[in-house]
């Protein structure tokens, strides 16, 4: 379990990382919290020549709130630990849900090295923040030296452990528009054990209208593909109801049409096909009481 | 019997007991004396071990189950700078020879793979370099061409005639079958009134220690001698085997053992990793180290734990008294067969638990087939034996409307029948599970409990509360390893236990084991034994470890066997010490040794108080002053002290008798506490109980160390741990991201109170406690588990009892599956 000769280069500004990425392509990686690539590399699965460390360049560790043009967003940098994002206030405020997937995630010492968006670049179809990303219809934003460009969420993760970054590119943020009254959020998983990978995992947001009825959807799921998959016919189903027990029964029971789930030691297709809808039911459950504004325990 | 008190959860003080004598450090929970050094780092395990010019092994295993080398290619392996050894199969047979096994079957193993892999993971070819990074480089460098065979994977296809054979040197891929039959078997099936039967399945899981197998060996090619530090258990037991393997003359080697960072029975041979480290030593003339890591551990260790199929049958009588017992067995070997059925000798010497059932019939089949061979990890057989037993005795509950705990009380052994002869020959030494069932059941507080599930069930919630009351075999006999055949290839009857005590010219007590720290506390124990023999503190005593050249025999931990063995050692050599030093002290004073006795660490004139000498005053007299000591006295206090298995007796001829093999018998009721999610199969453990009889317990903190972690490893076993291949034999669960333990998450706060029947065949009346709590675990929360889903008459018969595996239960429920 000893990784393969690499070369190991710590830029210490955001050009200097680029640049590095640039010239070394496909044959570099960025390293970020180290907590699935050092594994990786041990394992020889993946034996970069270079690895870029992105830990001392500045600027990246900002977790903010930003309000351009359209609806205000949240903005976690590279570097910003998945820890941080788990207790920040403007987390709980503004992006509930990534807090309470992130506190899924592994063990503490894990989520203080590991980053958010580590976790998203990784794209690990099992993780629970990118399918986060997802039911927030966040985006991801990316560099190199030819510029910036922004991907949303459900163009970004394209197969497992894959995405539509190219080689050179650094993802500099992601970003979430801001959680905002009316719309509940909640995550919920079933996992071997504390701190591992989902088996299955489901989150939600679901936007209340003025008269109360569901104005709007959003479901991912992980552990239920090849990469973070939407739930479309479930939030279909849910979308103009009147978010009631039956409404919530008829979308849970369609979360997995179209499914083809992967299968593994941990559960088989089917099994997982059998948690999308259980888990479905349970978070847009919770997720429609959290739009009507009610406590969790009420 | 008498009750440890003041002990409402697992409590650390100990008083002592007044069962006949008084005692006054038997019994207490002296601090464990191992503790400081390994949690400060300073201890010394094989890792930690450099000597000049030392190299570093890795391994090459294979990538598949089942295939023919066809060609091996080192050549770029052996060019990068720092390899200095690259050898094969062929090459390191050369140097060492096969691995020694206990079975009469020809199943040759060589550490190696020679032509053919049989399981993945197998070692195809060894590497040494100058540090491990440049090993597995070289590793990734060399080139195999396999030719693909086809994997045996189904133990129960494998035994078909067709089945591709696993050893070309057997005809069947059933390396040993035999039949068995103790008493009227026939005649109490056709009596019963109901019987039982349920097919179980317990799968392989492994003893992953925290340090894996490893070892230093440095082969001197001027004296032809090897020096050999590792973690296996068997330096002072076997040290002759290891030579044999190694091409080394018996007298010219020297196994020195290092601290074990766990074994839990995995580590006692571990004929691999010596074999690994002894060819590459041999073939670069410099020190090798090889340590396996996890990925090599979990792959290839050569000591997982059973893999069975059972069909059984319990056969009752109308009041459910139980008649008679029949287990069909069929147990997945893997690929190799080194320790025989070893696993099966060891289960049978409880297979009717701590009940009065009159005959058995014990139907096993050993089969081979593509995976890792199995060894001995922690229940070594007898683990999935009482799984069944218990479920079977829920099963007869159930179907007979007969209350759990009373069809257990109403067939328990009782006190006055023992020593107990079991059906299969084995003899219980004491005991009173009547009592442990009922304070399990006190502490455990069942009432609140049963209140508690149906206010949770009128909410959709299902929680259960299990019940199981198992035997613990403690103090095995070497026969266990050889009584199934008719003509053993080894029909060894030892398993000694030795220690060197001497007490020095001023008066300072050192004892050197013949054992190896492996995770349990022999310096405590000894300390505890010298301090209750002489009267002084057991920080004074010095506990070392002997290596193989100073002849200390012991077969050392296993079989739950070393507190017992220890404490005879120990005690022998200090009665022999101490009865000299009486000698000595009465020829000073001038009177009868009779006379004098030893308390506080003085030898003094029994009624007469100033008349005394203290250990150094006799120390320096029996050291320095010959003619001041009795005549026929020698200089010294030095006493070697073999403890010999303290009651064995031969199995038959003709095997109707296994003979008394594994008497000590210790006792244990749990009952955990689950909360099962009927939808998505989580089962989560809220509270767990533990009633447990080991005898006198030798001191109480070590004792609960040993049973609240064997629980916390049956938890694992119960809804975790499982080896998983998929068709094409390929180890589905390599690292322990597949392969999962529990970790504090899972377990809860574990409750343990301990009853004493001591023992009447061993020192002070101590019965072993090391495996305990994993032997009753798993079958305790399976009947949890039925408990909670009973509204939906789920019947738990496989473990590990997984989220997909009880979903599946609760559908095939819900179909009316049986
Ligand atoms: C014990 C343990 C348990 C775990 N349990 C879970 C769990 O339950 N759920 C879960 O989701 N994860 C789990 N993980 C994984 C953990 O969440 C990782 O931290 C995360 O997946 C990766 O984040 P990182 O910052 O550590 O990234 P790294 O390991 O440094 O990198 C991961 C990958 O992303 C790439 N990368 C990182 N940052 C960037 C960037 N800015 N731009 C481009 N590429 C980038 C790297 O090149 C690499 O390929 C666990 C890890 C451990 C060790």
């Amino acid at each position: 379990m000893k990784p393969a000769a690499f070369a190991y280069l710590a830029p210490h500004d955001l050009d200097e990382a680029l640049d590095q990425l640039a010239e070394h392509g496909a044959d570099a990686r960025v390293l970020a919290g180290g907590q699935s690539l050092v594994r990786l590399m041990n394992a020889r699965l993946a034996s970069p020549a270079v690895v870029v460390d992105i830990n001392r360049v500045g600027g990246l560790d900002a977790l903010s709130l930003v309000n351009g043009s359209g609806p205000a967003r949240l903005r976690l940098g590279a570097t910003v630990r998945q820890r941080t994002s788990e207790l920040s206030p403007e987390v709980a405020a503004h992006a509930p849900l990534l807090a309470e997937a992130g506190a899924h995630v592994a063990h503490a010492p894990v989520r203080s090295r590991g980053t958010v968006v580590g976790s998203v670049a990784f794209a690990d179809p099992s993780a629970e923040l990118p399918t986060a990303l997802l039911a927030l219809d966040g985006r991801v934003v990316a560099r190199s030296r030819s510029g910036e460009r922004t991907i949303e969420a459900d163009d970004f993760f394209t197969g497992p452990f894959t995405t539509s970054l190219a080689p050179g590119e650094l993802v500099v943020a992601v970003e979430v528009p801001v959680t905002a009254a009316g719309t509940g959020t909640a995550f919920v998983e079933v996992s071997r054990r504390h701190g591992d990978l989902p088996v299955c995992g489901v989150a939600a947001t679901v936007t209340r209208g003025d008269d109360g009825s569901v104005a709007a959807t959003r479901i991912a799921l992980c552990g239920a593909g090849e990469r973070p998959v939407r739930a479309r016919a479930a939030e279909d189903a849910l979308t103009g109801s009147d978010g009631g027990a039956d409404a919530v029964a008829a979308a849970a029971a369609r979360a997995a049409d179209g499914l083809s789930p992967i299968a593994d030691c941990h559960g088989s297709a089917d099994f997982r096909r059998h948690l999308a809808r259980v888990l479905t039911g349970r978070a847009l459950r919770t997720a429609i009481h959290r739009a009507a504004g009610e406590a969790d325990n009420a | 019997m008498s009750t440890v008190e003041d002990r409402p959860t697992t409590a650390t003080t100990g008083s002592p007991r007044k069962n006949g004598t008084e005692r006054r450090w038997i019994g207490r929970s002296v601090p464990r004396k191992e503790d400081p050094k390994l949690l400060a780092g300073r201890a010394t395990y094989v890792g930690d071990v450099t000597l000049p010019g030392m190299l570093h092994g890795a391994v090459l295993g294979s990538p598949h189950a089942h295939a023919r080398i066809v060609s091996i290619d080192t050549s770029a392996a052996e060019a990068i700078p720092g390899v200095k050894a690259v050898l094969t199969g062929a090459q390191a047979a050369e140097l060492v020879n096969p691995m020694p096994a206990f079975c009469a079957e020809p199943v040759p193993q060589t550490a190696i793979a020679i032509e053919r892999v049989r399981y993945p993971g197998e070692a195809v070819a060894i590497v040494a370099a100058t540090d491990r990074y440049i090993a597995e480089d070289a590793c990734a460098a060399i080139r195999v061409e396999y030719e693909v065979l086809p994997a045996v994977v189904d133990p129960e296809a494998a035994m078909a005639p067709d089945a591709t054979r696993i050893h070309e040197t057997l005809d069947s891929n059933v390396a040993f079958h035999r039949v068995l039959d103790f008493g009227d078997v026939e005649g109490d099936l056709a009596r019963a009134h109901t019987v039982v039967r349920t097919r179980a399945r317990w799968h392989r899981m492994c003893a992953s220690p925290m340090e894996t197998a490893g070892a230093v060996a440095s082969w001197n090619p001027f004296d032809k001698s090897m020096t050999v530090y590792s973690n296996s258990n068997f330096h002072n037991f076997l040290p002759w085997a290891f030579a044999g393997m190694l091409g080394v003359s018996t007298n010219r080697m020297r196994m020195i053992p290092c601290a074990v960072g766990g074994s839990f029975g995995s580590k006692h041979f571990i004929t691999k990793v010596l074999a690994i480290a002894g060819a590459l030593t041999k073939a670069t003339g410099k020190p090798v180290q090889y340590l396996e890591d996890r990925v090599d551990n979990i792959a290839a260790n050569d000591n997982v734990g059973c893999d069975r199929i059972y069909d059984a049958e319990l056969a009752l009588a109308e009041d459910g008294e139980m008649l008679g017992l029949t287990l069909k067995i069929v147990d997945d070997y893997g690929a190799y067969f080194q320790f025989a059925h070893g696993q099966h000798g060891n289960a049978m010497a409880q297979p009717t638990g701590p009940y009065r059932i009159g005959s058995l019939r014990y139907d096993v089949s050993c089969v081979l087939t593509n995976k890792v061979q199995q060894g001995f990890f922690r229940g070594a057989g007898a683990d999935p034996g009482n799984f069944v037993l218990e479920r079977l005795v829920d099963k007869a509950s159930e179907v007979m409307g007969i209350d759990r705990a009373e069809i257990r009380r109403r067939n328990f052994i009782a006190p006055e029948q023992f020593p107990f002869k079991t059906p299969s020959g084995n003899v219980y030494d004491s005991g009173d599970y009547a009592a442990v069932l009922d304070r399990a059941l006190e502490l455990a507080g069942i009432d609140d409990w049963r209140a508690e599930q149906e206010r949770l069930r009128a909410e959709g919630r299902y929680l259960g509360i299990g019940l199981a009351t198992c035997q613990e075999r403690t103090g095995y006999n070497a026969s266990e390893w050889w009584f199934l055949y008719d003509n053993p290839p080894l029909p060894a009857t030892s398993t000694p236990e030795s220690v060197k005590m001497d007490v020095d010219a001023m008066g300072g007590v050192r004892v050197e084991v013949g054992c190896p720290l492996w995770g349990n506390s022999p310096e405590t124990v000894v300390s505890q034994v010298v301090a209750e023999e002489f009267g002084i503190d057991p920080n004074d005593v010095s506990v070392t470890y002997a290596d193989s050249t100073t002849g200390a025999m012991s077969a050392g931990p296993g079989g739950s066997r070393l507190t017992i063995m220890l404490s005879g050692a120990t005690r022998g050599a200090a009665r022999t010490i101490r009865d000299k030093m009486i000698r000595i002290a009465a020829h000073a004073m001038e009177i009868d040794p009779d006379d004098v006795e030893c308390v506080d660490g003085t030898f003094r004139a029994k009624g007469v108080p100033g008349a005394s000498m203290s250990m150094a005053d006799i120390g320096m007299r029996a050291h320095l002053f010959f003619h001041s000591t009795p005549e026929d006295e020698s200089s010294g206090l030095v006493a070697v002290h073999t403890y010999d298995h303290p009651y064995s007796t031969p199995p038959s001829a003709d095997r109707t008798d296994m003979g008394a093999f594994y008497p000590m018998v210790s006792h244990a009721c749990h009952i955990p506490i689950v909360e099962v999610d009927a939808e998505t199969g989580v089962v989560t453990l809220r509270a767990y109980y533990a009633v447990n009889d080991c005898g006198t317990v030798m001191n109480p903190t070590l004792v609960e160390g040993q049973i609240v972690g064997g629980i916390v490893q049956g938890i694992g076993a119960a809804l975790m741990e499982e080896y998983r291949y998929g068709e094409d034999g390929a180890l589905d669960t390599p690292t322990f991201r597949e392969y999962l333990m529990p970790s504090m998450h899972e377990v809860p706060e574990i409750v343990v109170e301990h009853l004493e029947t001591p023992s009447p065949f061993t020192e002070y009346g101590v019965k072993g406690a090391g495996e305990g709590g994993r032997l009753v675990a798993p079958t305790a929360i399976a009947s949890a588990v039925d408990d909670a889903l009973k509204p939906f008459g789920v019947w738990v018969d496989e473990l590990p009892m997984t989220p997909e595996r009880v979903v599946d239960l609760v559908a095939g429920a819900h179909e009316g599956r049986p």
